[in-house]
């Protein structure tokens, strides 16, 4: 495994579930101890095959990671510090619900060593923070960026949530004025998946809930970008926003740009050596596991050197700056224009990619498409 | 076996009437077959057939009967193929038998195609012997299907016979009548050969296997045979009968049915309906009746990749040694390129034959929509018969534009007359009579285009009847109509597979119909989709699929690429299995949507 690596940390509690959520957490916050034991057990086990990895970010993601007490969170980094290498520069990301929150929790984070704060925040509306079921309100919100810029954090994301039932073009318009107005250095802006599994795609199935229409979709999805690109953000990726360069997230480039990350916790994916992994999806399952010493695992592939080119090009694709190409004729041994001429002289002919100069990249008209171009390759 | 003792028979039943369970209670009850051996329905041998409950081959069966007073029998159960499709290979089974056994539903009475089948065995001088089935059914109406019956046949009620071919009550009685009424065969043992085909089928080791009745002379192994209309020769291999499987004998003489092989490999020299003869000593004339079968419906099969073309001739001709009646040459279609022109009996062929092309020899192919086969006089006075749209000539060289005609009886209960009537009017049907049955059946007496009923039109008639009207129909002949090319264009160009002939007063209607459905059913792409009928130059019908606006999924799983690869995996399958057409996708069933464009 080279440099350059990602360590993700999956904290799967939440206080409540939310409609449209479908990452892995459970509400029964009594086994958060226990977890917390076998997180450790988890790191003490992987750290042997890890010894040489420095890593440049960490990523405390959920569930809800702020839902876990000082000293819960202490513990964890102890063992982390214990058992990995994480660079002095590392970009440490805590995922928190402004529900949470408090001086004395935001606090203790800095003192840890926690350096960039990612807020739920979805919509500043009241009665849209209800129908997608958060615990938090806007006051939260506010109150808690101030907060956590008194304690020291600059570097906060703020989650958006676009495009779900209800929403109205005027309403997300005072959603993003009001996101802005607390000058994050960072803001993703998500459009709504019904995810099979979860409540919001039950209410769909039995016509509960209707899907916005994807041409209006794709007018909210314009909306953020031309306000937030008139307001200094820069976009550079598909849903992902920073004012400037220097407040890129790091870990989440770890994923686009086809680099190596460990996960940890229970749902957690890893990519290295060219292979993916997923943790168990159950805590239950995970605790027992470790326990019994043995690790989590619930999935293992090896890529095939085409899966490899395919994830790499789609996931380049999401990327402003695109897929450089002569990295690609470096990792992969093949000249990427030979090998698709046909697709990107049909894809350029209909202008959605930018003529190939040293990178591919997609045109303004192609980002919106970017899953269908990526189907052609 | 004295040719006193030998009874051939057939048994005329509508679907579902019972008619293998009763061959099965036969072979059974003279010994043939012992119940534990018994597997549902020997007759129906192909899995298609048992799916779909119909017969589509002929075969044929011997029981070698003792009566208890010691008497030795010979039966020979031809069983006959049970759908409109292929009425020709009807005739020529009916041909080899002298009796037949008329079998009817006690619940469900007469229906269309058992009076068309029983008028063709009246035709060909065979005694009938009317059978109630299903006696044992509760809602079995045993006085009121009697009535249908002396109406129809003319018989003493006396010789009806009541079964129940389930439980075998009455069976007993049948095979005592097969016995009583059904003469033996006549004619001469010691005359020139003749021997009727009444089936053929392909078997990978022996060749050609034919199925056929002696009506003079013998054929034994060695013998020098002629076929009389193809005038192929070939030697006897092998004679024999048929039981449950082929048991070899020396010789077949006059009155017996059995099979031949004789290292023919190909079905097209061995038709249905062609007189054996003996190459030496030959019959003055073959036996009457025998006609070259001709495919009604005409449709394209096209590999959904195009590399596939030689593996798609190989299925076909795979099937076709098994299906005389299947035609097929090579075409281009400028949309799908590389393909099969096929030529079918009817519909239910059509989709048989797609079905084991898909099932049993694991082809991915688009077959587009069926058409019949038009008649044109160009203007230089030629005539040619015109089996793809796509190779019209252009509209000012036609002088004069026919379309198969064909004579359709449909039997239904008189309360359902309006909603048929309208139906066939709505099908440019001509009603030529009304005749009662009894007051209970109807039986209406059309003429349609060919064209108009191999589509949806069987389906319509059951359900504007609750199901009670039946259809049976054969072909009449060529008539002038007013008739026009209409083109689907997909972004300006013609998309040939698509093409069709349809009659000028619904070219409007059934264009804009046509252009809907296919907007329903080409997804939305990266492009802007323009769908067009037109007539010659002019446009008649527009719709547009629009562009995607948007295709891409927001987040990306916290690291879960697996599962987003999974996703856009499945949308490259997807594509796949679309046909591309200049640069727009299309589903395999927009070929097929020409089907369903009345819906």
């Amino acid at each position: 495994m080279t440099q350059n690596a990602g360590l993700y940390i999956h904290i799967p509690f939440c206080e409540r579930k939310c409609g449209y959520c479908d990452f892995y957490s459970i509400t029964r916050l009594d086994l958060i101890e226990a977890f917390v034991q076998a997180l450790i057990k988890e790191m003490a086990m992987l750290a042997p095959a890890f010894e040489s990895v420095q890593f440049q970010t960490v990523f405390f993601g959920g569930g809800t990671p702020s839902l876990l007490s000082p000293s819960q969170i202490h513990h964890i980094f102890d063992a982390l510090y214990h058992h990995f290498t994480i660079h002095p520069d590392a970009e440490i990301t805590l995922e928190a619900n402004p529900g949470t929150l408090n001086r004395e929790k935001l606090e203790h984070y800095r003192e840890l060593g926690i350096n960039r704060l990612s807020l739920g925040v979805q919509s500043f509306h009241p009665g849209e923070l209800h129908f997608l079921g958060r615990i938090h309100t806007a006051e939260d919100v506010i109150h808690n960026v101030t907060l956590a810029r008194q304690v020291g954090f600059q570097n906060i994301n703020l989650d958006l949530m676009t495009a779900f039932p209800g929403l109205t073009p005027e309403s997300f318009q005072k959603t993003l004025e009001q996101a802005v107005a607390l000058q994050p250095e960072h803001i993703s802006c998500y459009t709504l998946i019904f995810e099979p599994g979860t409540p919001f795609h039950h209410q769909l199935i039995n016509g509960k809930m209707q899907p916005v229409p994807d041409d209006a979709e794709a007018a909210f999805y314009q909306q953020a970008r031309q306000f937030l690109e008139k307001q200094g953000y820069l976009q550079y990726e598909i849903s992902n926003y920073a004012r400037g360069e220097a407040f890129i997230c790091r870990h989440n480039c770890i994923y686009w740009e086809y680099k190596p990350y460990l996960g940890l916790g229970p749902s957690a994916h890893s990519f290295y050596d060219n292979q993916r992994r997923a943790n168990v999806r159950s805590v239950q399952a995970y605790i027992r596991k470790l326990a019994a010493g043995q690790l989590p695992l619930q999935f293992r592939e090896s890529l095939t050197l085409e899966q490899q080119m395919f994830e790499y090009i789609f996931l380049h694709l999401r990327l402003r700056k695109g897929l450089d190409l002569q990295a690609f004729q470096e990792r992969f041994g093949t000249d990427f224009v030979s090998r698709y001429r046909e697709t990107l002289d049909r894809l350029l002919e209909n202008g959605f990619i930018e003529p190939p100069n040293g990178f591919l990249k997609l045109s303004e008209k192609g980002w919106l498409m970017a899953d269908s171009i990526a189907t052609y390759f | 076996m004295e040719i006193k003792n030998i009874r051939n028979f057939c048994i005329i039943a509508h679907i579902d009437h019972g008619k293998s369970t009763l061959a099965d209670r036969l072979l059974e009850y003279t010994g043939a077959l012992h119940q534990r051996k018994l597997q549902e329905q020997v007759l129906d041998s192909m899995d298609l057939e048992r799916e779909r409950g119909i017969t589509i081959k002929a075969h044929a069966v011997r029981m070698d009967y003792r009566t208890p007073e010691g008497a030795h029998y010979v039966f020979n159960l031809i069983d006959t193929p049970g759908h409109v499709d292929f009425t020709y290979e009807v005739s020529r089974s009916l041909a080899a038998a002298e009796g037949a056994l008329l079998l009817v539903d006690a619940a469900q009475g007469v229906e269309a195609q058992t009076i068309s089948n029983l008028y063709q065995a009246i035709e060909n001088d065979l005694v009938i012997i009317p059978i109630i089935n299903k006696i044992d059914l509760p809602n079995a109406q045993v006085d009121a299907v009697k009535h249908q019956i002396l109406e129809l046949i003319g018989c003493e009620e006396d010789e009806i016979l009541l079964v129940s071919a389930k439980t075998g009550e009455g069976v007993a009685d049948v095979v005592q009548a097969i016995i009583d009424r059904i003469p033996p065969p006549k004619g001469d043992p010691h005359a020139p050969l003749q021997a009727l085909i009444f089936d053929s089928s392909f078997d990978v080791y022996r060749g050609v296997v034919a199925l056929i009745r002696i009506f003079n002379g013998e054929i034994q192994v060695g013998d020098k045979i002629r076929f009389m209309a193809t005038g192929r020769e070939f030697e006897v291999e092998e004679v024999g009968t048929l039981l449950l499987k082929r048991i070899p004998s020396k010789k077949l003489t006059t009155g017996e049915v059995g099979y031949l092989i004789c290292g023919a490999k190909n079905v097209r020299d061995i038709r249905v309906g062609d007189t054996v003869t003996h190459a030496r000593r030959p019959a003055e004339k073959p036996l009457p009746g025998y006609r070259q079968v001709k495919p009604m419906v005409f449709a394209g099969i096209y590999p959904v990749d195009s590399q596939d073309f030689e593996d798609l001739r190989n299925a076909l001709e795979r099937l076709a040694l098994n299906d005389s009646s299947l035609h097929f040459e090579p075409e281009t279609s400028s949309a799908l390129g590389f393909g099969f022109r096929c030529g079918f009996l009817g519909l239910l062929h059509m989709e048989i034959v797609q079905e084991r092309l898909e099932r049993e020899f694991g082809q991915n192919i688009i077959v587009t929509t069926p058409n019949v086969v038009y008649k044109i006089t160009t203007t230089d006075g030629e005539e040619l018969y015109i089996d793809n749209p796509a190779k019209m000539p252009p509209p000012v060289k036609i002088a004069k534009f026919e379309e198969p005609y064909i004579d359709a009886h449909i039997i239904t209960p008189p309360e359902y007359i309006g909603n048929i009537m309208k139906l066939a009017s709505e099908k440019r049907g001509i009603l030529k009579n009304t005749t009662y049955l009894d007051p209970t059946r109807a039986d209406l007496h059309y003429l349609f285009p060919l064209s108009e009923v191999i589509f949806d039109f069987f389906d319509r008639l059951k359900s504007v009847s609750r199901g009670y009207a039946s259809l049976d129909y054969e072909f009449a002949g060529y008539r002038e109509s007013e008739l026009v090319k209409l083109d689907i264009l997909i972004n300006g160009e013609v998309l040939d597979a698509l093409s069709a002939i349809v009659h000028k007063d619904r070219a409007y209607d059934y264009g804009r119909k046509l252009c809907q459905k296919l907007r329903r059913l080409i997804p939305r792409q990266l492009f802007e989709v323009v769908i067009q009928a037109a007539i010659g130059s002019r446009v008649i019908a527009r719709e547009t699929v629009k562009p995607l606006r948007k295709n891409v999924l927001a987040k990306c799983y916290g690291g879960d690429v697996t599962r987003k690869r999974k996703l856009l995996e499945k949308q490259k399958e997807g594509k796949k299995r679309m046909k591309q057409v200049g640069r727009v996708e299309i589903p395999q069933e927009a070929f097929l949507a020409v089907l369903s464009a009345d819906e």
